[in-house]
């Protein structure tokens, strides 16, 4: 979905030069409306006269602070977030998981935030009270952290998240220094306008350089060495700086309080007895409970059932006032009624709808099938689970011969699908096995007609008319690099069928480049191939361009003379050869041994460009008996299928064992038992024939070409 | 102990897969299992396996329901000798076969009895008496039974062994494992390499026993070609009449089963282990062995019938902790925990018997006769299979088969013993009829079949139970 987004990108480039003379972005705001000191102090007293509830009245923009943490992977974010929450008192400390706002296991495993989440913490603070020392009982804030997600595939979610927000904490590593991702996120958070307050972590390691990362934030953003906080998330050391300056140094939300409601909202999740949960953050005018709100994105009306703030858990408050975020629940059925950037507002009144907002758009198609076929409605139950909480996935039903039922899913980018399989197999428990990736293509005919192909296997191979022409999705990346890498990176743009549109130097160590490129190119293994060549020093990031022309062939897999249509796939002319290679050189090492020789060709139309042979043998897929119930779960997971009806017996060359238990009395019953199961396991590999296919086969296909 | 094998008297021919005393008709010619087909009746058993399970301690491979003595000391010591818990234990097992009811009224004496462990040659002979009398005054035994008992090195002497043969025990199983001591270290035996050497000298020292066995265990942790070849070697030297060899099986809940997974060190690969399980079979063979079943060897004639017992599918009594019975056609398997097994056998004494068993269907008998009898150099006999349970489904097994007939991982078998070429079974699997009169036995071939059994025998079970 990089390719989702985004109005911001083009202003970009255009904001870069400016860089230098932007000066402190964090010095900016520094004074603050004197007017709201007496207010906040009239509020007091309610504040404590309500027994457990959080009134919400008693902060006006002034004493709301919204921010968000960027930063780059594993350079502290929620390891941080974790203390602001104990240092509020929001969670206790040792209680509740680490990383508490990264609740999918998918998060915590990879490191990664998917779901934008927000919680809202109260902070006492002396700001604001020029004679501050003589000051019993300093006002109390309203802080919104809000969580956003990092990758590029969610770029579109985060540019909503940070739009809520009035500044970011950037937070470095201090021995690794600034990293791409820090450069990325800086751009994003700078492009939305943010006050930005550069954190220096993990200042307890040895290798710790603050001063050398100092002078990276000098060089690279222009931020003040002055204004960088020095911390450890880990001992603690230099916290308490962060808070007062998120307060000092962060501007209060720019909603006005007298207008119309308009709230924006982030993100959404799906409750099994709440329903569809929305996160929001009110710019103008105040949500209440039971007030009837509506949808500029789907014209939906709806009444609002529940409304709070995040604490960090659901705490309702009734209402939710100018400048604050929380959540909604207003009877929404799935979260597909839930835009991300949409903006909700009272009904029957007339608001100017929030900037930004965009639909979902899919540039990432693969089929998900049961790794088991027979478990196609548990997989069917899995994804409409799944997708009442990631909305942004679309779902059709598509069969193939050799997998059976399934799915064919769009996604907002590669890591957006990656996801979304392993939240499939981690919360829903499903095994699959998902196909190479596709980009919609579309194909022109002799006789005019025009097809759009989301499934290279719904393409004919020999369709009996003449292709005229055929398009593709392009991108625009944008590319910075240290201008070292410059070479290699070109390199890789020419490989992946780039074209160069600008090539310039934003100072003296950075190259800028810009290039068209077909997205199917950098759909598979792009970023990976960038960051390695660039030593993950490149950043790289994309906006959606037109469809262009493009000299596109299928490249068909046959097992055995026949083609397998889960492998067919879309590619260009000139690269078919090499990939085709590619694909049957990975298939025959992951198609391990078999009982009868396999041929493994790549084909386009009736010309064969490539073959290999297989025969071995391995009993693993076969479960010995030696192996028990452990592995049966394993093979399971490792699920074969099986393909081409048609086998040549040949020698069997490595033979290996397949299993010689004892056998007595006892123990007739628990071997056969056994045998059936290894027996149900050829079932399913009958049905289409007689190759056994690893799933990690398809998994090893989606990172060639 | 841990593997039984088994016995055998003077038998010198190998008895027959079951025969069914009434063939029912022929079905129709649907070449799938039809279940109007009667279950064949069983005989009633003339085989009992009797489960002793005390050990001095659990082997590191080992899941079956043993009791740990937890003592070092070595057997013939008076406090092992007299541990209350042995003499509970065969009171109980005496209590069960008393409460047991003759399988039907026509019982036949016991032809074999087989004293399996756990580690058996840990109970007192007078003990072991007590059970074989109850055996003998409950069953009756035959003329020539075999009587096997499962004896680990370290555990007897000659005088303890002599004491067994002469209460008319006459096959001795000897669970050597290994000969290396840093093997059987590893597998957490309760003997070392030196037992070893004695027990031998002590089996073969014996006069009155002309029949005994060696077990070996196969792909042990760390085991190399070179220590298999000399233990193979060494069990050629000892000559016994019986020689079984397993492939180590990483049984969940053991101590190798949280340690190892199979396949990866130190485990052998399972390409080693293919080797090891083809060295066992080229040297033994060359020794003079018949490898007539998949893990078990022997001199002609010397097959332990109480285990062709189990693979010619045929009734046998179990009587003992965890121990299985298959009786008209039902398997059951005693409790695995004592106390459990102790409610049981009470049960059955006061007549409220809790016989929780699994009949066994047409279906599953012939799958149960197809696995059981694929496992031996005999092999499937394709007109009894037939007559019990369709001759279409003895074709489709055929048919199933042909491409591994070719390859040589299946050989069929005429009438004579004499193996068919491929061309042969082609034809005569073309003349549908035919399979049973020319092709009548189909059998793995040693050692590339059977190093594939289970994947031959699934396919079988395929066409069997579709």
């Amino acid at each position: 979905m990089g390719a989702l987004d985004r109005a911001l990108r083009a202003a970009r480039s255009k904001l870069r030069p400016l860089l230098s003379t932007t000066s402190s972005v964090s010095s900016v705001f520094r004074g603050i409306p004197i007017g709201c000191v007496d207010r906040s102090f009239c509020s007091q007293s309610r504040h404590n006269s309500r027994e457990g509830g959080v009134d919400l009245s008693q902060y006006p923009p002034e004493r709301i602070r919204n921010f968000s943490i960027i930063a780059h992977v594993d350079h502290g974010k929620s390891t941080l977030a974790d203390r602001l929450l104990e240092l509020t008192a929001t969670i206790k400390r040792g209680h509740g998981q680490p990383q508490y706002l990264d609740k999918l296991q998918v998060e915590r495993e990879r490191g990664i935030t998917v779901k934008a989440q927000t919680a809202t913490m109260f902070h006492k603070h002396k700001f604001g009270f020029p004679d501050a020392s003589n000051i019993q009982d300093p006002p109390n804030f309203l802080l919104n952290l809000i969580d956003t997600p990092g990758h590029v595939d969610f770029s579109y979610e985060v540019s909503r998240s940070l739009a809520a927000c009035q500044g970011a904490l950037l937070v470095v590593d201090a021995a690794q220094g600034v990293q791409a991702q820090t450069v990325a996120n800086f751009y994003l958070a700078f492009e939305s306008n943010l006050s930005i307050i550069p954190v220096i972590n993990k200042i307890d390691q040895p290798t710790a350089d603050p001063d050398r990362v100092k002078a990276q934030l000098k060089s690279l953003f222009d931020l003040d060495p002055n204004d960088a906080l020095l911390t450890s998330a880990k001992t603690g050391q230099g916290l308490e700086q962060i808070l007062p300056a998120v307060i000092e140094r962060i501007p209060s939300p720019p909603g006005k309080c007298d207008s119309p409601l308009r709230m924006l909202l982030l993100d959404s999740y799906y409750d099994e007895y709440k329903g569809v949960i929305c996160h929001v953050a009110v710019v103008d005018g105040a949500l209440r409970k039971g007030d009837k709100i509506a949808s500029v994105a789907t014209g939906q009306n709806y009444e609002v059932l529940d409304v709070g703030i995040m604490h960090p858990e659901l705490t309702p408050t009734g209402v939710l006032f100018t400048g604050q975020v929380g959540y909604v629940v207003s009877g929404m059925r799935t979260t597909k009624e839930a835009r991300v950037g949409d903006t909700l507002y009272h009904a029957k009144s007339i608001v100017l709808p929030l900037p930004g907002f965009k639909p979902a758009k899919h540039m990432v198609f693969s089929g998900l099938y049961p790794a088991d076929g027979s478990d196609f409605d548990a997989l069917n139950h899995a994804i409409e689970r799944l997708t009442c909480n990631d909305a942004s996935v679309s779902v059709t039903k598509e069969s193939s011969t050799a997998l059976g039922m399934g799915f064919r899913c769009g996604f907002l980018g590669l890591l957006h699908m990656d996801v979304f399989h392993q939240r499939l197999e981690q919360e829903y428990g499903a095994r699959i096995i998902s196909t190479i990736p596709t980009v919609p293509y579309i194909f022109e005919y002799s006789d005019g007609s025009k097809i759009q192909v989301q499934n290279p296997a719904s393409l004919a191979s020999n369709p009996g008319k003449r292709v005229t022409a055929c398009w593709e999705p392009s991108v625009i990346a944008t590319i910075i690099i240290p201008s070292e890498y410059v070479g290699p990176v070109i390199t890789l743009c020419s490989e992946r069928r780039g074209e160069q549109l600008e090539y310039s130097f934003i100072d003296n160590q950075r190259a800028l480049m810009k290039y068209r490129l077909p997205l199917r190119e950098i759909i598979v293994d792009f970023y990976n191939e960038l960051k390695s060549i660039t030593s993950g020093y490149a950043t790289f990031d994309y906006e959606d361009s037109e469809y262009q022309k493009s000299d596109l062939v299928k490249l068909d897999i046959l097992l055995n003379g026949q083609p397998v249509d889960a492998m067919a796939t879309i590619v260009h002319n000139l690269k078919a050869q090499r990939i085709g290679r590619e694909l049957v050189e990975k298939l025959k090492k992951f198609i391990d041994r078999q009982m009868f020789e396999i041929t493994i060709q790549a084909a386009i139309g009736s010309k064969v460009i490539a073959r290999e042979t297989t025969f071995l043998l391995n009993p693993k897929h076969w479960i010995p008996d030696s192996v028990f119930h452990n592995d049966w779960i394993s093979f399971s997971l490792r699920q074969t299928l099986h393909f081409g009806s048609s086998f040549s017996p040949c020698s069997i060359s490595a033979m290996r064992k397949n299993v010689l238990a004892k056998c007595y009395g006892g123990d007739v019953t628990r071997k056969k038992k056994l045998l059936e199961k290894q027996k149900e396991g050829k079932k399913r590999m009958k049905r289409v024939g007689s190759v056994d296919i690893p799933q990690e086969a398809f998994h090893e296909l989606l990172k060639v070409s | 102990m841990f593997f039984h094998s088994a016995l055998l008297g003077k038998a010198r021919i190998l008895p027959h897969v079951p025969s069914f005393p009434n063939p029912p008709p022929r079905p129709p010619t649907v070449c799938k299992f039809s279940s109007s087909a009667d279950i064949p009746t069983l005989p009633p058993p003339t085989s009992a396996y009797v489960h002793l399970p005390f050990c001095r301690k659990r082997c590191h491979y080992c899941d079956f329901p043993i009791i740990a003595l937890g003592s070092s000391s070595s057997s013939s010591s008076p406090s092992q000798e007299n541990d209350p818990r042995i003499a509970n234990y065969i009171h109980l097992l005496l209590q069960e076969i008393e409460a047991t009811k003759p399988a039907s009224h026509d019982q036949q004496p016991l032809e074999t009895v087989f004293f399996g462990g756990g580690t058996p040659s840990l109970v007192p002979p007078p003990l072991v008496a007590l059970v074989l009398d109850a055996l003998r005054s409950k069953f009756g035994m035959c003329t020539d039974p075999e009587i096997s008992i499962e004896m680990d090195p370290g555990t007897f002497d000659r005088g303890r062994l002599e004491e067994l043969l002469a209460l008319g025990v006459n096959r001795v199983s000897l669970g050597v494992q290994a000969f290396q001591e840093e093997l059987l270290r590893a597998c957490g035996r309760a003997h070392g390499w030196k037992e070893v050497y004695e027990a031998i000298e002590i089996v073969t020292g014996c006069d009155g026993l002309e029949n005994w066995s060696m077990d070996l265990i196969s792909s042990l942790p760390h085991q190399t070609p070179e220590m298999w070849e000399e233990s193979l070697s060494q069990v050629v030297d000892a000559r016994p009449t019986h020689v079984s060899v397993y492939d180590l099986q990483v049984e969940q809940g053991t101590k190798f089963g949280q340690l190892y997974t199979p396949g990866e060190f130190p485990l052998p690969t399972e390409t080693q282990s293919a080797n090891f399980y083809k060295m066992a079979s080229e040297t033994l063979t060359k020794a003079g062995y018949s490898h007539y079943e998949i893990s078990s060897y022997c001199k002609s004639g010397y097959e332990c019938k109480h285990n062709l017992t189990y693979w010619q599918n045929r009734s046998f009594y179990g009587f003992g902790l965890g121990s299985t019975s298959y009786i008209n056609g039902v398997r059951f398997s005693r409790p695995r925990r004592l106390k459990e097994y102790i409610d049981w056998v009470q049960k059955v004494s006061d007549g409220m018997v809790g016989h929780d068993a699994t009949s066994v269907g047409s279906k599953d008998m012939a799958m149960d006769v197809v696995m059981l009898s694929l496992r031996t150099a005999r092999g499937l006999d394709l007109s009894s299979f037939g007559r019990s349970f369709g001759d279409c489904l003895a074709l489709s097994l055929c048919k199933a088969l042909r491409p591994f007939v070719e390859s040589g991982h299946v050989v069929a078998i005429d009438g004579d013993r004499k193996s068919l070429s491929f061309q042969d079974f082609e034809q005569q699997l073309n003349d549908d009829y035919e399979i049973g009169s020319k092709v009548a036995f189909i059998r793995l071939s040693d050692p590339d079949g059977f190093l594939l059994s289970n994947e031959l025998i699934s396919i079988a079970f395929g066409v069997i139970s579709p």
